[in-house]
């Protein structure tokens, strides 16, 4: 077994299971909404770039020819059309789940199963239009592999690591100094005393939503380098991000991404073990995730939390 | 002086319960105004009102000149950003406060306009030199204040911002005599130009003498003027 | 023509069916056997209408449950054989949702583990059969031992996890149980489904006519008993205990509840009928695979409940209904029929508070709720009487009095304008136009209390002033101001006006 090799495979998939975890974290902590329909809009992005790419490869193909602009050019378009599909998505989900009943009775069940309901229709809808069949899209950083201290890492692996570490650092940062994020800390402790500090609830849920959504939409573009796009590709990205953002405690977003790296590890370890396989990673995961919360009923971020005090 | 807040019949209560009853009341630039009454006589039910966040209410009011009155029950706080930016600043009854985020974040909240924001340092400074206590605290966590800090930064929240009126819910609730009347100490030392402010008090004791006018209320209406407190 | 008119006596409308027997026939109520309960709730009351003692059912649900079952069981046998299909299928599900529901909403355990336990009692009494030969009526014993086993398994985390992450531990069990079954090595082949499984159904009976009804009789009868489960659970002591600790936990603990205990008992009965239930599964299709424990039937099936509104019997068997017509009995459409209900879904949760079963008592809340806000808005101030102060009048007399004294003032108050006030300030005695008139005689009638009077000065004969009256006998009037009138008929114009002041504040 290549350890190192693992691990490399294993931060991978932290990645892009972190970025759904913490969309997901983020949307219940700020909105108090479990956001069941982050596998659509992971799936609908992932369409929406790969329209997007085929529709703009004859064109930057004429524009750059095959030069490393051609390249950057692609990328963009793929990048923007993903993360842009995604946080329209978002809104919508958020015209659909959260502004409608957002002051009404039970609503953290209710908009559970809204967003389980758009997520239903979304993948009929997506599997009506484009068939079953599933889609590449453009490798964003290229084939091949370079090496570091003897270890091969695989272009799109070192991209989507990098990528998402800066992004949701960037993310985290802007959340952490700038006035939305302060607005969104407080409307989530106390919707009252927020809207007596001038905060709109409505306004500011949106553009959480959308923010969420596309992270959805960047995770789909990098899991999209290594598997494809398909109506049902949301299934399994949103399961994780679930379950990770269960594990670390919901609505903390440092347990989330302790519990990606967590998560990305077993599976990376698990699917490596010539024993187990693929086939076993979901079990294992249970399993681990079971384990866990039996331990420590309120996840990995309790933990922290416990910690820190 | 120009009005800052003009209530006009103003009816307001929850569901089949009315608890103000025509209202009529008047609040002047440079006004502190006190609203004295026991418990349960609808003071908070007034300031909530003229907030939006009482479940349905009736008749005009008027801040600033501007309507922010109206017939209809939204949901209840729907719209209170949107009147509180327009000039508003309350501080609720207990401590609307949130106790995740520290003293100085939680001042920063009430700095809501583009201005504020921009010199909330300043704004903070200022809060600070108001209740000096509060200097020592600006990273502590305010749900592991006590009362009487808490009730300092709830009120220094609503002072971040240019406000034109200002409604005090009660700001000597839950408190022990010597850090209420510091509280009001603090409060009766901001200037008055260009604000208004309304206390409401079940304490008359803390505002004889030092309010312009003094407004008694008993079972939802208002009791004419207690007294006419003078300041000059 | 109004003599043509007839007069009915108080309460009696023409041709009125009454429904309920007579009050005044003795009562006669049969219990149960065995047990303290009567059947149906009849009351006796008086009606304040008729002024007749009348009874009737305060709780009509019984008779809705066995108009809506009774019609299935009589409809049925005359459907197509796809139809009976789907009613089995139908009665197999709902089974399972009330059960769900007793965990969901009588125990307050968010468990997703429902089909996984289905499942397993299916392959546990479907193992047994097929490789032990275990003869079909054991089966279910087998199937609800293997439920209770695994419920009592499921049971001891849900006390220590809440809500969500006792759903997410549920789900993933039910996924391990998947893909511990497809990777089975015994059931290689068959790619982890049993088949061959022995049932009720005589095996020359399957999917005909004779099998369906039996399979639909089977499963009728497994609606029932489930019925019966969720009605003895829900509303007898485990369901009052549970009663109390989902209105405040801590409150029911403090008074010696051991709800967790009680929760786990009702997790320990559903989980015992879901075996059960997976045996029947396994048996109505003679084989069981995999698929049962897959996320989207689990989907589909918290469709159902949803759809018809948690907690609730009647919400998980209308829920079902909806959903298994559309999903079962629409399969022409494709799949657009999932979309269907998705939408149903959507449109549901969004408008109603919870489900189906919920909007008839939300739509009557809601309308309460703005009648009696409207009533509220409604009573102005001014003499008349606020809603929360009429049930203090022990004299209504007063109520209306009031009523009338406010609309008298607010048509006097159009009345008064500048010329009016001329007109009397030129001759405040003698004739004058109907608008003054009308003005000063209310002002006659008015009460003694503060009522103005002119008071001659004792120290000249042209000079007055205006004093107002105590009301009281023994206390003296009191001056209204210092201002002394030369001439008596500007005296009487500023007692007008004065009053035309009061007049207009009130």
């Amino acid at each position: 077994m290549d350890v190192l090799g693992t691990i490399i495979h294993g931060l991978n998939l932290a990645a892009i299971y972190g970025l759904m975890a913490i969309g997901i974290s983020i949307l219940w902590s700020s909105v108090g909404m479990i956001n069941m329909a982050h596998g659509a809009t992971f799936a609908i992005s992932g369409y929406a770039a790969w329209i997007a790419s085929s529709a703009a490869k004859p064109l930057i193909a004429a524009a750059f020819g095959k030069t490393v602009m051609a390249k950057l050019a692609m990328a963009g378009v793929t990048v923007g059309a993903g993360t842009l599909a995604g946080a329209v998505f978002g809104a919508i989900i958020y015209l659909l789940a959260f502004l409608p009943i957002h002051d009404k009775p039970n609503f953290a069940v209710r908009s559970l199963i809204v967003t389980l309901a758009i997520n239903l229709a979304t993948v009929q809808i997506l599997l009506w239009f484009f068939g079953p069949r599933q889609r590449g899209l453009p490798k964003l950083f290229g084939f091949g592999k370079f090496e570091i201290l003897g270890v091969p890492i695989r272009y799109d692996q070192a991209g989507a690591i990098l990528s998402t570490a800066i992004i949701l650092g960037l993310v985290l940062f802007w959340l952490r100094v700038s006035r939305k994020g302060l607005e969104i800390r407080a409307m989530m402790q106390n919707p009252e005393g927020a809207v007596l500090s001038g905060i709109s609830v409505r306004w500011t849920a949106l553009p959480v939503t959308m923010l969420t959504g596309a992270l959805a939409g960047l995770a789909a573009i990098l899991l999209s380098q290594t598997i494809f796009v398909s109506p049902t590709a949301g299934a399994l990205p949103l399961i994780k991000g679930l379950t990770i953002a269960l594990l670390g405690g919901l609505g903390s977003v440092p347990g989330a991404v302790a519990g990606a790296v967590v998560i990305g590890f077993l599976e990376a370890t698990v699917g490596a073990l010539p024993f187990l396989g693929q086939r076993y990673v979901l079990f294992a995961q249970f399993l681990f995730i079971i384990t866990v919360l039996i331990i420590r009923p309120r996840g990995l971020g309790g933990l922290l939390d416990e910690t820190r005090e | 002086m120009p009005e800052v807040l003009t209530i006009h019949g103003l009816t307001a209560g929850y569901g089949p319960l009315r608890v103000l009853h025509e209202i009529d009341f008047h609040v002047e630039e440079g006004e502190r105004v006190g609203l004295v009454g026991l418990n349960g006589h609808g003071k908070t039910t007034l300031f909530r009102a003229v907030s939006h966040l009482v479940g349905w209410q009736n008749g005009s009011i008027r801040l600033n000149g501007e309507e922010i009155g109206g017939a209809r029950s939204l949901g209840p706080g729907r719209r209170t950003s949107g009147i509180v930016r327009k000039g508003l600043a309350m501080t609720p009854q207990g401590d609307a406060i949130f106790p995740g985020l520290t003293v100085r974040q939680h001042l920063d909240c009430g700095a809501y306009s583009r201005l504020a924001w921009r010199e909330r340092r300043k704004r903070r400074d200022r809060v600070m030199d108001i209740f000096p206590p509060l200097r020592k605290l600006e990273d502590a966590l305010v749900g592991k204040l006590s009362g009487g800090e808490r009730r300092m930064v709830s009120v220094g929240r609503a002072l971040m911002v240019e406000a034109s009126l200002y409604l005090i819910d009660e700001p000597s609730l839950g408190l022990a005599p010597k850090i209420s009347a510091s509280v009001i100490e603090a409060l009766f030392s901001l200037p008055t130009e260009g604000r208004a402010m309304v206390i409401a008090e079940q304490n008359v004791a803390l505002l004889t003498g030092r309010v312009d006018r003094m407004i008694g209320m008993h079972a939802g209406r208002l009791r004419g003027d207690v007294g006419h407190v003078g300041l000059e | 023509m109004a003599r043509d008119k007839k007069f009915y006596l108080i309460g009696q409308r023409p041709r009125e069916l009454l429904f309920y027997p007579p009050g005044s026939a003795p009562l006669r109520r049969r219990r149960l056997p065995g047990t303290r309960r009567h059947l149906l709730k009849w009351r006796s009351r008086a009606n304040p209408k008729s002024l007749r003692q009348e009874r009737r059912l305060a709780d009509k649900r019984p008779l809705w449950w066995t108009i809506g079952l009774g019609a299935l069981l009589v409809a049925t046998p005359f459907l197509s054989n796809s139809m009976i299909t789907i009613a089995a299928i139908f009665c197999m599900f709902a089974a399972i949702n009330v059960l769900w529901t007793l965990v969901i909403g009588t125990a307050g355990i968010f468990s997703l583990a429902t089909l996984a336990i289905v499942g397993i009692g299916g392959y546990a009494a479907a193992v047994l059969n097929v490789w032990l030969g275990l003869p079909w009526p054991l089966m279910f014993a087998a199937g609800g031992l293997a439920g209770l086993f695994v419920g009592g398994f499921l049971a001891l985390p849900s006390t220590r996890l809440d809500g969500l992450y006792y759903a997410l531990l549920t789900m993933g069990f039910a996924e391990i149980c998947r893909v511990f079954v497809v990777q089975l090595k015994a059931l290689g082949p068959t790619n982890g489904s049993i088949n061959n499984v022995g049932s009720f159904i005589p095996k020359d009976w399957f999917l005909q006519r004779p099998g369906l009804l039996l399979g639909f009789g089977g499963a009728f009868l497994l609606l029932l008993l489930s019925l019966l489960i969720f009605r003895i659970v829900n509303s007898e002591r485990l369901g009052m205990l549970l009663q109390t600790a989902r209105e405040e936990e801590a409150y029911a603990e403090a008074v010696g509840i051991d709800y967790r205990r009680a929760r786990m008992y009702v997790f320990l009965i559903t989980s015992g009928g879901l075996g059960v239930i997976g045996a029947f599964y396994a048996m109505f299709y003679m084989s069981i695979s995999p698929s049962i424990f897959s996320l989207d039937q689990l989907l589909l099936l918290f469709a159902m409940i949803v759809i018809g509104g948690l907690g609730r019997s009647e919400g998980a068997v209308i829920g079902t209904a909806v959903v298994v017509l559309i999903d079962k009995g629409m399969l022409e459409l494709g799949p657009p029929r999932i979309l269907l209900i998705a939408a149903i879904m959507l449109v549901v949760t969004l408008f109603a508070n919870n489900g189906l079963v919920g909007i008839r008592e939300q739509f009557r809340n809601y309308r309460n709720r703005k009648r009696s806000e409207a009533r509220a808005r409604r009573t102005e101030k001014g003499g008349e009487v606020m809603p929360e102060e009429a049930i203090e009048f022990t004299d209504k007399q007063e109520i209306y009095y009031r009523r009338f004294q406010k609309r008298l003032r607010d048509h006097l108050k159009t009345l008064i304008t500048d010329e009016l006030i001329e007109e009397h300030r030129k001759s405040p005695l003698g004739k004058h136009s109907d608008a003054l008139n009308r003005v000063l005689n209310y002002f006659r009638r008015g009460e003694m209390a503060d009522k103005y009077a002119i008071m001659r000065q004792p120290d000249g004969f042209h000079r007055y002033k205006i004093i107002a009256f105590s009301g009281e006998r023994g206390a003296p009037p009191r001056l209204v101001d210092d201002r002394i009138y030369e001439d008596i008929n500007e005296a009487y114009h500023a007692v007008f006006l004065l009053r035309v002041n009061d007049l207009l504040e009130s």
